[in-house]
């Protein structure tokens, strides 16, 4: 059984992970009806408005390639500024989709399935819209081709010891795989669309990308072998994407950034601030779309517990960095944390602590853990610390360093403003679209925890060794 | 060095007249005459056609410019079409790509600066100094680096007008045969000519002549920032108008009463050289000067101080009579010097007993000397305490200049109360820029109105040029034939680079013309000026000579055996500035300094505008300077607006707190707010004429400052002045240095460095390696214009300083160190410190920068992408990012500054230091042709060879007689952040104060 209720004295310890006793027909219904009916007008008016902020980021992106990037508010010593901040928190909100679904996969954590498809649908527009921000941030992007290894008149190779380029590998390859498992995930539920679609069109689309789904034994054998490769596969890529996004500052000698504790802390906040995002889009999704019988408050309840374990760990790693810099005996580091606490950017690093810290506490509690509206605003609280994390290492780090004459001071521009605010057009642009045609529910996955997938005298699930195997094609 | 090349190579075709380096225009001359070129200047100045008869003017040369690139949109759409033309008679030895040198000289006030140029196809690219010219010594200063872009200024004037309508020289000359014979018949009644100050033979020929001509009219020389004070001072006690030399390498004890003679005095260049040299210290055993400074603002020379008092400026006077009287009562005899000498009381009593008694012990090898804005009568006493301590003939002495036209600001004012009387009808004025600097209450613009006609010699559409009727263009001294004698009496010849861009003629044609009415070539002038000097009898050889060398041999004057008279001295004490205007809450003082813009003259020069202020690290602007403790009262901080009032006068002025500044003495420099500079200098800072008066002309007390609650954003280019205990510019006294010879390198604890890999050995050919003496180094800023220069480094403006991204590859670190009122400061050159095991290699995501088997951290600029994960890397954050395309916008005539031998980078690519790699790759293919090695010394990086104090060398670490390695070699040597393994081929040699143990350090006195 779960044990994700077990130390939950009120929710019994075999709760059902879905309310209302539905029945297959009901879970395919209610999640198949959504991308079937015409959207509503609210749909449309954020569409609208997503969109257009889309086509800021695509402005500010072109005012860049025409200006150079001296129109956001870099300078020397702060050579790097929103753009990474930007990249980092982006790619580590796109952690928790891969987290929830293969690691949690792997554990047999089967309350995943009510925002397992969700999670990975926005891991993918993260990813995305993270990786906006190395492809324009260079000075000459006509050229960012060069990063790349391929054979090319030139001789030249890539510099393989610098950790941009390891950067490079693993972004490209955790969004690769992550949507391959988000497809793969995808295909039954295209399939239950496919034959529930009455025009032409949907029919032959939703065909094609239902790769002939049958729903027969074999091919369920096959599909779930698949996926727990593919899970198997995308589990140390959790790890090792913000491991190596990480290398990009321990690798350096620049202190504040060259810190073993680095790829630990590092993937914590990701799961920390991706579990974050999840809950802001999902505590939204699920009024909106009437889906709380499957989106339950008990899973809330177990994500919250989760970012309040992975608060603890970053507050670890906060104090951490301290007590090494401490113990280091090297001025230079100590300088660096004693100057983030207190020096020009202390601002940004006390919001960081609040955020990340300091408000998370909250979630010891019960009570809060079920309200959703105060955990609703916890979650922004944490999209935001987060930010400023990234905003802390990556600016207080460069503002501040080896040399006191060269110390500089970082303002952003309107631009940095306007890049940053447009991804977020991209993402919801994506994410509604995407809430629009694809179930955002994975219900072969639901169905597979409902008690009728695994009939028993006793009415209620038993074996939950698998999960899923449930004919998802015609219910 | 690649500098002084034979003979044969160096004279410039000297057999014919007016030297037509017709190199770069011989092949626009063809393209112009191609029928599409004459088709498109015709639509391009439908008025102006008849522009193409004359000598290439300034419309013409835009017009080319202009025409070549529309040529090529015509000619076809796809691809420029550019018409390469050979020349038809290729100019003797000139090799396309291969520089050549020229020595010239540059005429500054009643100084000459002996230079060396290269010139790449006839256009002059850099400034170099003259090894033999006895006022530069080889190094020079940033403004002489400078001379390059002020010659390629596109907003010179480019053709005679007469009240804004364009004319030729013709006209200019027919109009002026009338007006001549009219004066002449006149004894010159009417007519009045106002210069600059100068210091030639053939300029003193023409004063002469015109005197003899134009006897009733006046001859004005006027500056606006000179050393007329020190001579008159100078003259006063002697009887003798003379000019001193200092020699500061013979003075063991040096006292500078608010003089910066290391860096804006008129000598400064050879003032540092020779400071530096009675400072510079092998090994423990050496001795070195002492330095002792009282002054009101923080210059140079203060940091440079071993002990460092401040005085208000306004105090100096009274300082230094005080310090005649303690000389006095410790037993020297100051004849003239009653008894009335003035008293200070507590720290600065204590100071004068000690600094005496160390001038005491020191005669004949010490030195005093006072600043240019004191009034001459500190000046005539400081020449009785250098006369008493027989320092006169040893560390000082004084040379005729019997060529020298005297700046007088009196002269000025007398000449201004005529031409209000309505006495001048024409007035004259050659170059200087009166109407933007003369004194405000002269009212030089108001009375300008009353002269009937103003012709004017200048360089570009000014505040003078706007009042005047004729407008005449001035040749760049890089364009003209001239001739100057230093301060010793040496005589240079001002040799031209280039013919002139703009039609202009040099100050000496002009003013021959005006005396007769006939056109003769400068070149003509100055032949017949050195035949008066050389004499007749083998003269061609002198001539060569004199061209090739750059200046005449053995034509420094001795010194004149000058007697201190004891009456006039009586005579100066008598009206002798008293104590009574003491400083105080309620009378601050405003002081009135030179900057990096001198009088204003170059504030078109963007290089110049740029340049961080080396005390105050400000770029773009001036600044009202004052004491934090001052700030604090007046309760204003930095970039707060204050009104300051001398009586009814006011000003607005953004404030900048400076440590180390008197108290209650405010500072500003002159040289800004000017309307009519060019683009790149009007409207740049607040003009000080407000408060600039005859009598308030230097500094001024009964100053009071008001906030005015707005703001003013400044641009400053290092925003944290505290090195933070960390051990970057090491420093120790020299008794410290005695006991413990290695403090440097052991004020840090290196681990033992392990590597993951075995490195690369560097031990075998070249090892290019760079020692910067921190001893020795001033912060005087010519190594960054030096390396500006050379490196064709792009000018960001005051926007782009103030958000951080200056480009400067050589920067000067400036820290203060110890009280926030009264701090020493040290300065520390900076730049790319060629790291063996360099950072931002590593993390180049695609190997754009890279390490070469001499050692050298290279930058691949075609391979950049930009991703300045380099810049965040490097300890020392010297590379520099192009944020934005930096040389769009450069005037197809700037363009001509730059070097050939080194790309212009464009936008997003990162750049940094190379050690100058063109000039080592220049000398390695030399060397190679002639089978041999480079020798140490023939590469010198630019940064090197500017350096007045030689403080920078560069060469080969691995060979063991290298200058390089004997400097490595020494107990100093420290490398920075040598304990995080970067393994930096720069290395400083540690800094030295010689304090006087009777005086509490440095910083906790005043």
């Amino acid at each position: 059984m779960s044990s994700a209720y077990a130390d939950q004295k009120n929710v019994p310890i075999d709760a059902p992970l879905v309310l209302g006793d539905p029945t297959f027909g009901d879970i395919t219904e209610s999640v198949g009806v959504i991308t079937e009916t015409k959207a509503p007008v609210m749909w449309f008016l954020l569409v609208g408005f997503f969109a257009s902020l889309a086509a800021v980021l695509g402005g500010s992106v072109g005012y860049l390639f025409w200006e150079g990037t001296g129109i956001w508010g870099l300078n020397v010593p702060v050579a790097w500024g929103w753009a990474i901040v930007n990249f980092v928190w982006w790619v580590g909100i796109g952690h928790a989709g891969t987290l929830i679904s293969a690691i949690l996969f792997l554990f047999r954590q089967r309350w995943r399935t009510a925002i397992n498809r969700f999670a990975e649908a926005m891991t993918i527009f993260a990813i995305i819209c993270a990786l906006v921000f190395p492809m324009i941030h260079v000075g000459r992007v006509w050229v960012v081709y060069w990063t790349m290894p391929f054979p090319n008149q030139m001789g030249m190779w890539p510099n393989f010891r610098s950790p941009l380029l390891w950067d490079v590998f693993a972004v490209s390859t955790y969004f690769t795989v992550s949507l391959l498992f988000w497809y793969v995930g995808l295909i039954p539920d295209l399939a239950t669309l496919r034959d529930r679609a009455t025009t032409k069109v949907r029919k032959v689309m939703l065909g094609i990308f239902a790769l002939g789904w049958r729903g027969s034994n074999k091919q369920w054998k096959h599909y779930e072998r698949a996926y727990l490769i593919l899970a198997a596969l995308a589990t140390p890529l959790v790890l090792s994407v913000h491991s190596v996004v990480s290398f990009d500052f321990a690798v350096s000698q620049l202190p504040g950034w060259h810190t073993t504790i680095f790829p630990p802390y590092f993937v914590a906040g990701a799961i920390f601030s991706g579990f974050a995002m999840v809950m802001t889009l999902a505590i939204v999704a699920r009024k909106i779309y009437h889906l709380e019988h499957i989106i339950t408050i008990n899973h809330l309840d177990v994500m919250n517990k989760i970012m309040l374990a992975t608060s603890l760990m970053v507050g670890y790693a906060y104090s951490c960095e301290f007590f090494v810099a401490w113990y280091s005996g090297n001025e230079f580091e100590q300088f660096a944390f004693i100057n983030r606490a207190t020096g020009p950017y202390a601002w940004a690093y006390w919001i960081m602590i609040t955020c990340n810290v300091f408000i998370p506490q909250f979630l010891w509690s019960q009570r809060v853990r079920r309200s959703i509206p105060i955990m609703f605003v916890i979650t922004i609280f944490i999209n935001i610390g987060m930010w400023f994390e990234r905003f802390v290492i990556v600016v207080s780090s460069l503002a501040n360093d080896f040399l006191p004459s060269s110390w500089g001071y970082f303002t952003p521009t309107v631009w940095d403003v306007l890049t940053y605010v447009g991804t977020f057009g991209l993402f919801f642009t994506l994410f509604l679209i995407f809430l629009r045609f694809l179930p955002m529910v994975a219900i072969s996955e639901v169905k597979g925890v409902l008690p009728a997938a695994k009939p028993t005298h006793h009415g209620h699930g038993g074996d939950d060794s698998h999960m899923a195997k449930v004919t998802a094609g015609n219910s | 060095m690649s500098s002084i090349v034979d003979n044969k190579e160096m004279t410039l075709s000297s057999g014919t007249p007016a030297v037509k380096q017709k190199r770069y225009w011989r092949s626009l001359d063809q393209l112009a005459e191609t029928p599409e070129f004459k088709k498109i200047v015709a639509k391009e100045f439908p008025n102006g056609t008849s522009e193409l008869n004359d000598p290439v003017s300034r419309r013409k040369f835009m017009g080319i410019m202009g025409a070549s690139v529309a040529l090529a949109g015509l000619a076809s759409c796809r691809r420029p079409v550019q018409k390469i033309v050979p020349y038809v008679i290729a100019p003797d030895n000139l090799v396309p790509g291969k520089a050549q040198y020229y020595a010239t000289a540059m005429p500054f006030g009643l100084s000459a600066f002996g230079l060396l140029v290269e010139s790449h196809e006839g256009r002059p690219t850099k400034i170099e100094g003259n090894t033999l010219h006895p006022s530069t010594l080889g190094s020079t200063s940033a403004q002489m680096q400078s001379m390059t872009l002020s010659l390629y200024d596109p907003d010179r004037i480019g053709s005679v007008s007469l009240d804004g309508v364009d004319q030729s020289w013709d006209d200019f000359v027919k109009f002026w045969r009338d007006e001549f014979s009219t004066y002449k018949a006149a004894s010159g009644q009417g007519i009045a000519i106002l210069t600059e100050s100068h210091n030639s033979p053939t300029m003193a020929s023409l004063a002469k002549r015109w005197k003899k001509m134009f006897p009733k009219a006046p001859w004005v020389a006027y500056e606006s920032v000179s050393d007329e004070n020190i001579y008159a001072g100078l003259a006063a006690v002697t009887g003798q108008e003379s000019l001193p030399n200092f020699h500061y390498d013979k003075a063991d004890v040096v006292l500078a009463l608010d003089s910066d003679f290391l860096q804006r005095d008129s000598e400064s260049v050879i003032a540092a050289r020779g400071f530096a040299d009675g400072r510079r210290v092998t090994s423990e055993k050496d001795s070195m000067n002492r330095l002792y400074v009282a002054e009101s603002l923080f210059t140079l020379t203060g940091g440079m101080a071993d002990h460092r008092l401040r005085v208000a400026s306004t105090e100096i006077a009274a300082f230094a009579l005080a310090l005649a009287g303690e000389l006095k009562r410790q037993g020297l005899t100051i004849a003239g010097l009653s008894s009335q000498a003035m008293s200070f009381a507590g720290s600065k009593k204590k100071w004068l007993e000690v600094v005496a008694k160390d001038l005491m012990k020191s005669r004949g090898k010490s030195l005093v000397v006072a600043g240019r804005r004191q009034p001459a009568a500190v000046h005539s006493l400081v020449v009785a305490i250098n006369n008493a301590l027989g320092n006169i003939g040893e560390t000082v002495d004084y040379h005729a200049a019997p060529d020298a036209l005297f700046p007088n600001r009196d002269g000025l004012a007398d000449l201004t109360a005529k031409m209000n009387a309505g006495e001048i009808s024409t007035l004259i004025i050659a170059d200087g820029n009166p109407v933007y600097n003369a004194p405000s209450d002269l009212n030089f613009a108001e009375a300008l109105k009353k002269v009937g006609t103003v012709i004017r010699l200048g360089n570009s559409n000014d505040e003078t040029a706007g009042a005047a009727n004729w407008v005449l263009p001035m040749a760049h001294f890089l364009e003209s034939w001239g001739d100057t004698r230093s301060t010793d009496g040496t005589l240079a010849i001002t040799q031209p680079l280039i013919e002139p861009l703009y039609d202009g003629r040099s100050p000496i044609e002009v003013i021959s013309l005006l005396l007769g009415g006939r056109e003769t070539p400068g070149y003509e002038l100055v032949r017949k000026t050195l035949r008066g000097v050389t004499g007749k009898t083998n003269f061609e050889a002198h001539w060569e000579r004199t061209l090739h060398d750059g200046l005449l041999k053995n034509s420094a004057t001795d010194p004149l055996a000058l007697k201190v008279k004891s009456d006039a001295l009586q005579n100066v004490l008598k009206r002798y500035p008293g104590q009574s205007n003491a400083v105080s809450n309620s009378n601050l003082e405003i002081v009135f300094y030179d900057g990096n813009l001198h009088d204003g003259r170059f504030a078109n020069v963007g290089w110049l505008q740029e340049l961080p202020d080396p005390i105050t690290k400000l770029t773009w602007d001036n600044a009202v300077l004052m004491s934090p403790a001052t700030a604090k009262r007046l309760g204003v901080d930095n970039t707060d607006v204050v009104t300051l009032k001398i009586g009814a006068k006011a000003l607005d002025a953004p404030v900048w707190v400076m440590p180390g500044q008197a108290d209650n003495s405010l500072a500003l420099a002159v040289g800004y707010g000017r309307v009519a500079a060019g683009t790149v200098g009007s409207s740049v800072g607040v003009d000080v004429a407000a408060l600039r008066t005859m009598s308030t002309f230097n500094f001024a007390s009964g100053v009071t400052a008001s906030s005015t609650g707005k703001n003013y954003p400044l641009s400053s280019s290092q925003d944290h002045g505290s090195m933070e205990d960390r051990p970057l510019i090491r420093e120790a006294t020299l008794a410290e240095y005695r006991q413990s010879p290695t403090f440097a390198p052991d004020m840090v604890e290196t681990p033992p460095l392990a590597s993951l890999w075995n490195d690369f050995k560097y031990d075998t050919g070249y090892q290019w390696g760079m020692a910067i003496d921190l001893n020795v180094c001033t912060g005087c800023n010519a190594c960054t214009i030096a390396c500006q220069s050379e490196n064709n480094i792009a000018i960001v403006g005051k926007e782009q300083v103030g958000k951080g991204r200056e480009m400067h590859w050589m920067r000067m670190d400036r820290y203060f160190i110890g009280e926030e009122d009264d701090p020493q400061m040290a300065q520390q050159p900076m730049a790319c410190q060629q790291c063996e095991t360099a950072p931002c290699e590593q993390v180049c995501p695609v190997a754009a920068t890279n390490h070469d088997k001499e050692g050298l951290n290279v930058m691949v600029y075609n391979r950049c992408i930009g991703t300045r994960y380099y810049s965040n890397n490097c300890p020392y954050k010297v590379r520099r990012f192009n944020f934005f395309n930096y040389t769009k916008d450069t005037p197809e005539v700037t363009k001509m500054a730059m070097n050939p031998d080194v790309t212009v980078r464009s936008r997003g690519v990162m750049e940094k230091c190379t050690y100058c790699t063109q000039r080592i790759s220049g000398a390695k293919l030399a060397a190679k042709k002639e089978n041999r090695l480079v020798a140490d010394g023939e590469i010198m990086s630019a940064c090197q060879q500017a350096c007045p104090t030689k403080a920078i060398v560069f060469g080969n670490i691995l060979d063991p007689n290298s200058e390089v390695a004997k400097l490595k070699a020494q107990n100093r040597n420290y490398e920075i952040f040598a304990e995080i393994n970067t393994r930096p081929r720069t290395s400083y040699q540690a800094r030295l104060r010689n304090p006087n143990p009777e005086l509490p350090s440095v910083g906790s006195e005043g």
